[in-house]
């Protein structure tokens, strides 16, 4: 390959590709990041579900013996 | 990612079981070789190991084909499938001779006897187990492979 060919793969790749314009960000991404955190930090377990979370261990503090009944069904 | 929404349904609803068995083999493990336990492993591990993942998956994909229209809260969906479990798990440990059912009680692997009114009373215990699990566990892994 000698360098004429170097120029006009040069060119080719050129006319093949255009050149980018506008390549900065069109609007400021920062906001929508804050927004997600806030929406992650929003994102609690309801009391209603921790109660019932409780239910189990309780059961399985009370019924030890059902825990290889559990562990058998899951 | 919108391809092959079925499989990536399977694949998040086996995780749970699958990473559960391992808990579970290893207290059977300990039970029987490390305590001497008459734990009888290969005939009690069918069950956790072949079955309920895949029902999990199963019952996964079905959430998944119902579409967002006809189909119950993923914890309410997860909360039913006890009552395809539970039956076959009887089935199953019954047939495999480690279940017995008795006067008062059942007597599971030959060791432990549980009265029917603790089973009765235990029962809902399982149900709200499914429905954490799947409105917390398989909900966050559907929502990491992009479905439902």
């Amino acid at each position: 390959m000698n360098q004429d060919d170097d120029k006009k793969i040069r060119e080719l790749l050129r006319r093949a590709i255009p050149p980018v314009r506008d390549t900065g960000l069109q609007r400021d991404l920062w906001p929508q990041m804050l927004k997600k955190f806030d929406e992650s930090a929003g994102a609690r377990v309801p009391w209603f579900d921790l109660a019932l979370a409780a239910a189990p261990a309780m059961g399985l503090v009370f019924f030890p013996e059902m825990i290889p009944v559990f562990l058998y069904l899951l | 990612m919108s391809s092959h929404p079925y499989l990536r349904a399977y694949m998040a609803g086996i995780t749970v079981p699958t990473i559960s068995l391992l808990l579970g083999l290893t207290a059977f493990t300990i039970a029987r070789f490390g305590y001497q336990v008459p734990v009888p492993i290969e005939r009690v591990i069918v069950f956790p190991m072949a079955i309920v993942p895949n029902l999990f998956g199963l019952w996964n994909i079905l959430y998944v084909a119902m579409g967002s229209g006809r189909r119950l809260p993923i914890g309410l969906h997860g909360a039913l499938l006890p009552f395809v479990l539970l039956p076959l798990a009887f089935t199953m440990a019954t047939s495999l001779g480690f279940l017995t059912f008795g006067q008062d009680a059942l007597v599971w692997l030959e060791v432990l006897t549980i009265p029917y009114s603790v089973l009765v009373a235990i029962f809902p215990v399982l149900l709200i187990i499914y429905y954490l699990v799947w409105k917390y566990l398989v909900a966050f892994l559907n929502g990491l492979l992009g479905i439902a």
